[in-house]
């Protein structure tokens, strides 16, 4: 895989070089495990945050149709998260959804200048084909797509039903693609890349799927109402509403087969059954996807194969023989069948879902290989045609969404490489994730939350109409499940070994037990254990400690700096500073009402945890010229283990200085609510009325001390 | 011959009978004169404290030279926490020439507990080491070795603490003392006699004199405060109650009642070798409880 | 370990009054494990001057943080030489020997910042313990390893005094009485008769003040 990251195109440099605002962060294993290598940490991060706009952001830097996979996307970050060690996975998809939804994805707007002659044609208008076009048009490329069927989108128009994808989203991509300048070409099936070539196009990609279903080879398969799942999905999300009777048979066990039995569902079938080589554990489907055709009553025949279909004219019964054993030794598809044990349906249509193939024209001139796929050089996507490149399920088989998307972008990239006459470099190194298991203890001591599932709606409801399945978060779900996710790789390190006094500071303080000491004596932060919490970069005496990532939205230092500086301009008094968790603080959980409350006169200070705020900054709070100081903290939702300790500690300390500058006890307190019907802007209330009366108190003694000179 | 008056009477087997007089905080000595002129003819020995829990005070010598005044007989209380190995010694002699040849050798409390915390605690010895240094005076050398022109004599003692939670080592000291020098032990305060009795078990393996420290309460609240303030000492509860069960303004004469209920305990039972008597600044009411413990016929 | 404690800002404000250009010296061995003169509080040092000048408006001083590795070596205040230049005086956060050792070096005034303690261990986080008093005359073989001279309040050599009660010392009820511990460790080992030895009282001469160290030839000569 390629390190290319579009994000790296348009991102300017880091603005500053001191250590503590580069970012040293392993690749977390969400992010080696998607396809398209998605910064997943740094956007659940800011959506954690209520920083959704900024989320989006992260997203689309990855990403060029992030609401397409927010619905459909199989994934497999999540199948990697490490927080499953702990309790389960972060719902990522889910959460990117809600970035994209709340966000405002569908309002984006992209423009693209052609700065290059060299025109490139795109044969295929699936994910592939329209990541190819959007990549190919950042760099520049007059881009021309041509589709055989009469919309755009491949298998996300046809193939994926409409309660999966609504097409209203995959309209704005399109739409977008237009805007940036993509030519689409509908209707129009190209069946000699020659003429292409003819016509002006510099480089060709060919990703035009693998839409040809496999058929039955069982007698009877010829049968009036027996329907390939292919075509019956693209009848259906044509609008062609093709007729299907009462009851219904589907066969096959993977994601093709229950999107065909989910549709005639919500076509209206009465029942339908799914009929399958594979036994439930074996049905490559998602498992999330079985579950929902289950909960809206399809009927799951397991181990079951096609022996014959029988009717006249029309099927009217599909015969069943048991598969005792659907792959070999070694694991190669090879059914075995027991003729002995037999079973019947009666059948009014029957949907084949049994897999699908590539089908090129002849005329591409296109080497084939195996299961009819196009032969291309896996670094450069070539093809045996000088020019023509290829990728997508035509070259790979049926694959996800993601996959595709990944190769588009790849397929862009080594047609610049060609046009510009680059030597088309292998990637340097994989992507891969440097972290490793969760040991025991760290498991131990993670505070458990388990996942929260986005809301899906009632199956009775859903089947009758082809509206979204699952809702998207609200702000409270959506936050408090980003929280969940425990930043892998973005944990504390040693920054200044040479500094590190081996005071073990760190390790006596840290909640997770993570810094120990190796057999040297040195002290070791494991990167694959660490929370991020922060507790030790601002415990460490020697300041040796930083995060390998820095989450701040700007740094305490300059924040408190740019309150310092407008609080005169606002001549607000007295002036109140309250240092509060940047989780809890924007999002809709209980602090957030501290943000709602907030008054003229109060400053907030987002920190990464409560707990990491030094003492330091509270000093600093007062020297700029707080009357008060808070420190809030989230309470009982702190996703994290023991922060109200450290938070007193260094509240301890600093009231010590304030007592001997003079300044009473109770201008610097800790808040953490305590339960949710604890309404945080009464406390607030109450502290401000207490500064207030402090401050005034002040005034007058100052008043009586120049009186009495 | 013996070397003192008391050491005379330890000699000759009698029950003993020694009290303790602190001096003054101030030059005002008319009432310790007092206390010395009222008690040296009904006790064997005069102890006088030295700055007691650590309270400055005037000088224990000081108060030996008053009692051989009087006509009495002193037990100088000796601390290490305010001299170090130079004073000792100096001291030492110059308490064998004043006739002043009854030494209690301790450590001394810690300045923690007295009303100059912040002084240097010195420490140079310790109880043990302290006998050992009076015996060496008495070879006609110094600690170092150098000879002395004339040499003293001492009858020494120190303190045990047969009512300490932890005896073990506590009785391994006592050892230990016996073999620096001690002859006498007047124990710290006791307040069951069983525990007494356990203790003199042990004690009798050694040819020394034990006297029972009687400490008079005056009060319940006294009792408490000692229980919670007084190094070493932990007040049996029955006793607190039995004082706070006395009526209003009785609780001085319970208090007495208690010490001279434990004094004629021991003496009729032979626990030990006789007992001392300290009523913690209450030095008047001494001669009640000799009377009434009928002790009285020295 | 050395330990200390910051001075209070009172104490300190008083120190650096006439001073304007102040350079607060961090020391990145000892004093920066116990908390006291690190990193870390030199910052804090920093502020909590900075704030006290703030709230009374009267002040002048210019504040600025460094940090050495040790400031008990005088080759690293090599590195200051030229530092100090901009300053009027030196707060030092290390403990009394970092300051001397600056001190001698440099020729403005360096000013403690710090109280320093005792050598001691840590407990746990922000807990230490004096262990040693570098009587320069160790003996903790006859005392199982818990040293009589640093742990019992007085020193004592040949055992518990009277005071203890519930195991505890006279003179803080906090603390446990060297010599129950001894006792019980000895006992533990099989070394009662260590305890039955009758001690005598320790030789102050091992250590004349000042002392020195020597451990190499070369160091013996110029030292003579």
């Amino acid at each position: 895989m390629l390190t290319f990251r579009t994000g790296q195109l348009e991102k300017s440099p880091p603005k500053r070089l001191d250590t503590a605002s580069i970012d040293r962060s392993l690749v977390p294993p969400c992010q080696a495990a998607c396809p398209l290598h998605m910064s997943i940490r740094e956007y659940i991060d800011l959506v954690a945050q209520g920083r959704i706009m900024e989320a989006l952001q992260v997203i689309r830097d990855d990403n060029p149709f992030p609401s397409v996979c927010a619905f459909i996307c199989n994934h497999a970050c999540e199948d990697k998260c490490r927080r499953s060690q702990v309790d389960d996975p972060v719902s990522i998809r889910a959460l990117k959804r809600f970035a994209v939804e709340f966000g405002g994805d569908r309002m984006v707007q992209l423009t693209a200048e052609t700065t290059k002659k060299e025109s490139i044609g795109v044969v295929g208008s699936g994910p592939a084909g329209l990541a190819c076009a959007y990549y190919l048009r950042k760099l520049g490329y007059p881009v021309t797509v041509f589709e055989a069927q009469p919309e755009v989108g491949g298998m996300l128009r046809i193939g994926i039903p409409q309660y999966r994808l609504p097409p209203a989203v995959l309209d704005t991509e399109v739409r977008r693609l237009s805007s940036l300048g993509v030519e689409f070409k509908t209707n129009c099936r190209v069946n000699s890349l020659g003429n292409l070539f003819e016509q002006g196009f510099k480089a060709i990609f060919v990703t035009i799927g693998a839409q040809q279903s496999r058929r039955l080879g069982v007698p009877g398969d010829d049968l009036q109402g027996v329907v390939d799942a292919i075509t019956f999905l693209r009848e259906v999300n044509l609008g062609l509403k093709p007729v299907i009777g009462e009851k219904v048979v589907v066969v096959g066990g993977g994601n093709v087969a229950m999107d065909a039995a989910r549709t005639a569902l919500r076509l209206g079938a009465r029942t339908v059954n799914l009929v399958c080589l594979e036994s439930r554990p074996e049905m490559p489907a998602f498992k999330a996807d079985i579950h929902e055709a289950v909960d809206e009553g399809v009927i799951l025949n397991c181990s079951w194969g096609v022996k014959q279909l029988c009717g006249d004219k029309t099927v009217n019964e599909i015969q069943l023989k048991r598969c005792s054993a659907v792959f070999d030794a070694q694991k190669r598809f090879n059914p075995v069948y027991d003729e002995s044990i037999t079973t019947a349906l009666p059948v009014d249509t029957v949907i084949t879902a049994i897999g699908q193939s590539p089908q090129i024209p002849e005329d591409f001139h296109l080497r084939i290989g195996r299961g009819s796929t196009i032969q291309i050089d896996p670094v450069t996507l070539n093809t045996n045609q000088t020019g023509v490149f290829a990728g997508g399920d035509a070259v790979t088989g049926p694959s996800t969404v993601v996959q595709a998307l990944a190769t588009g972008r790849l397929a862009a990239i080594r047609i610049d490489d060609f046009i510009q006459r680059k030597y088309p470099r292998p990637a340097e190194e994989e992507i891969k994730s440097l972290i490793g298991e969760l040991s025991a203890q760290t498991i131990e001591y993670i505070k458990k939350i388990h996942r929260h599932e986005p809301p899906v709606r009632d199956p009775q409801a859903r089947i009758k109409e082809f509206q979204p399945v699952e809702n998207v978060y609200n702000w409270e779900e959506a936050i408090n499940e980003a929280r969940r996710c425990l930043r892998c790789g973005a944990g504390a390190e040693v920054t200044f070994q040479d500094k590190c006094a081996t005071c073990l500071t760190c390790l006596r303080d840290c909640p997770y037990k993570v810094p120990v000491l190796d057999s040297r004596g040195t002290l070791q932060i494991s990167a694959d254990q660490c929370q991020a919490c922060g507790i030790c970069t601002a415990q460490c005496p020697a300041k040796a400690i930083s995060l390998r990532k820095p989450y701040f939205r700007r740094t305490i230092e300059d924040e408190l700096e740019h309150i310092g500086r407008t609080k005169n301009a606002n001549n607000l008094k007295p002036l109140i500073i309250g240092f509060c968790c940047q989780y809890g603080l924007f999002g809709t959980g209980i602090l957030s009402a501290l943000w709602r409350s907030t008054k003229a006169g109060i400053a907030f200070v987002p920190a990464l945890c409560v707990a990491s705020v030094e003492a330091d900054h509270l000093l600093r709070a007062f020297e700029i010229g707080a009357e008060g100081v808070f420190i809030a903290g989230c309470g009982d939702e702190c996703a994290r283990q023991n922060t109200t300790f450290w938070v007193n500690d260094q509240i301890k300390r600093v009231q010590k200085v304030l007592k001997e500058v003079g300044l009473e006890n109770n201008r610097l307190q800790f808040y953490a609510p305590q339960n949710k019907t604890e309404n945080p802007a009464d406390w607030l209330d109450g502290f401000a009325n207490q500064i207030g009366s402090l401050y005034l108190n002040s005034l007058i003694k100052e008043e009586t001390r120049r009186d009495s000179r | 011959m013996a070397k003192s008056l008391f050491e005379e009477k330890m000699l000759a087997n009698k029950f003993l009978v020694t009290t303790e007089i602190g001096p003054p905080k101030g030059t005002d000595i008319h009432e310790v004169v007092h206390h010395i002129e009222t008690l040296k003819n009904k006790v064997d020995a005069i102890n006088i404290t030295d700055n007691q829990s650590s309270v400055m005070r005037f000088p224990s010598l000081g108060g030996c030279l008053l009692v051989k005044e009087k006509g009495g007989e002193p037990i100088f209380q000796m601390t290490c926490r305010d001299r170090n190995r130079l004073a000792l010694q100096a001291d030492l002699l110059f308490a064998y020439s004043r006739g002043v040849n009854n030494v209690l050798c301790l450590t001394g409390d810690s300045v923690d507990v007295g009303d100059h915390k912040e002084a240097r605690p010195v420490f140079d010895a310790d109880s043990i080491q302290l006998l050992r240094l009076a015996r060496t005076l008495e070879s006609g050398k110094d600690a170092a070795g150098n000879d002395l022109k004339g040499s003293p004599s001492f009858c020494l003692g120190s303190s045990v603490h047969p009512e300490a939670d932890f005896i073990e080592p506590q009785l391994i000291k006592f050892d230990k003392k016996v073999a620096a020098g001690a002859q006498f032990f007047q124990t710290q305060g006791i307040f069951e006699a069983a525990s007494l009795r356990r203790f003199m078990q042990y004690a009798l393996r050694f040819n020394v004199k034990i006297l029972a420290g009687i400490i008079v309460l005056t009060s319940a609240r006294m009792a408490k405060y000692m229980n919670d303030n007084v190094p070493g000492i932990t007040m049996p509860k029955a006793v607190i109650d039995e004082l706070s069960g006395a009526e209003k303004g009785k609780a001085l004469q319970k208090g007495i009642e208690i010490a001279v209920r434990l004094i004629k305990t021991i003496r009729e039972e032979k626990m030990c070798h006789g007992v001392h008597i300290m009523a913690v600044g209450n030095e008047r009411i001494v001669p009640d409880i000799l009377t009434a413990a009928g002790l009285n016929n020295q | 370990m050395i330990v200390a404690e910051q001075k209070p800002l009172p104490e300190i404000r008083q120190m650096i009054a006439p001073y304007k250009r102040i350079l607060i010296l961090g020391c990145g061995t000892c004093m920066t494990v116990c908390d006291a003169g690190g990193e870390r509080e030199v910052t804090f040092m920093d502020n909590a001057l900075r704030l006290m000048q703030a709230r009374d408006n009267k002040d002048f001083h210019e504040y600025s943080e460094f940090t050495v590795k040790r400031q008990c070596d005088p080759e690293f205040m090599d590195i200051l030489l030229e530092k100090v230049k901009d300053f009027d005086a030196v707060l030092s956060m290390g403990c009394g020997i970092g300051v001397q050792t600056v001190a001698e070096k440099l020729d403005i005034p360096v000013l403690p910042g710090l109280n320093t303690s005792f050598m001691g261990a840590s407990q746990e986080q922000g807990v230490w313990d004096e262990r040693c008093s570098a009587c320069g005359d160790c003996r903790l073989d006859d005392t199982a390893g818990i040293c009589p001279v640093t742990r019992c309040t007085k020193g004592i050599l040949n055992g518990p005094c009277a005071g203890v009660k519930n195991e505890k010392c006279e003179a803080n009820k906090e603390i446990n009485c060297a010599w129950v511990l001894i006792y019980k460790r000895l006992e533990k080992t099989g070394q009662l008769d260590k305890i039955r030895r009758e001690y005598p009282m320790r030789n102050f001469r091992a250590i004349p003040r000042p002392r020195r160290l020597t451990k190499t030839s070369a160091g013996g000569i110029s030292h003579g």
